[in-house]
């Protein structure tokens, strides 16, 4: 049988491979976009004012416990007790305070519930060692 | 009367120029990809559901590692010398997106410390960075 000779412009193999290699690197390319959370820092020298009835004060200690209004809970805890005080103050102002060796992932897990929520009016702050 | 022969040879599409062209796109994309490269800090990201996009075109990443350590594009940086190097990038980009990437278990004093820079420069949008919880 008499063989055909290779075609020397058949380069399928070859657009296969770039092609390939495109979607490579365009996976690559979209990996260094950053996600997480837009945060208004809060002013110092013009402090809001706001009701004491409209404010959720939480704390969270050096191992992550979450303390709203003095009670400890965890973070289903927290969500509920956002969410029931949304319903009753809906311009509620969440104001977080930091303990200076919390873990960020437990300051993260409290943005995180808050912006659940949909809470606009959010406040943070760490609190002064030993205090 | 016009003799019009038709050729018997199946038409073809020459499959050359494709590879030009993939290879072409290929290097096209490799420089773009190499132009958007980023040092990155080997860290233990925070993760959670609920995300956003904070990407800006002109960006500025702190990193934060467990033990405090400080870096901006692969260079550690001492907090005195990133109040310098945060203001001098707002001020030769003023649209920049200062992103704070720290670590998960990083105390969340060193991240205060940056806090505190940029709130002392009055710039009060800051990106804290964190990975989708899968």
């Amino acid at each position: 049988m008499k063989r055909k000779p290779d075609d020397p412009g058949d380069s399928a193999s070859l657009n296969d491979l770039s092609f390939i290699l495109i979607i490579f690197f365009i996976a690559i390319a979209g990996f260094n976009v950053n996600k997480g959370f837009l945060m208004t820092l809060p002013n110092r020298e013009r402090p809001r004012i706001v009701q004491t009835e409209d404010l959720l004060k939480c704390s969270i200690d050096a191992s992550g416990t979450y303390s709203v209004d003095g009670k400890s809970m965890g973070k289903e805890g927290l969500e509920e007790a956002i969410k029931d005080k949304r319903l009753n103050h809906p311009n509620m102002t969440f104001l977080l305070l930091i303990d200076p060796e919390t873990p960020y992932q437990a300051v993260v897990d409290v943005i995180q519930a808050v912006r659940a929520q949909k809470v606009e009016n959010f406040s943070f702050r760490m609190e002064a060692a030993g205090a | 009367m016009i003799n019009l022969k038709r050729s018997k040879k199946p038409p073809l599409i020459p499959m050359s120029s494709m590879s030009d062209i993939g290879f072409l796109l290929l290097i096209f994309i490799m420089l773009i990809s190499l132009i958007n490269q980023r040092h990155e800090v080997k860290i233990d990201y925070s993760e959670a559901k609920v995300l956003e996009r904070t990407q800006e075109p002109e960006n500025l990443e702190i990193w934060v590692e467990r033990n405090g350590r400080i870096s901006v594009d692969g260079k550690v940086v001492a907090l005195d010398d990133l109040e310098q190097l945060i203001a001098g990038t707002l001020a030769y980009q003023p649209s920049a997106r200062v992103h704070v990437i720290a670590d998960r278990n990083t105390p969340y004093r060193h991240v205060n410390a940056i806090v505190g820079i940029l709130q002392t420069l009055q710039h009060r949008v800051v990106s804290f960075v964190v990975r989708e919880e899968l």
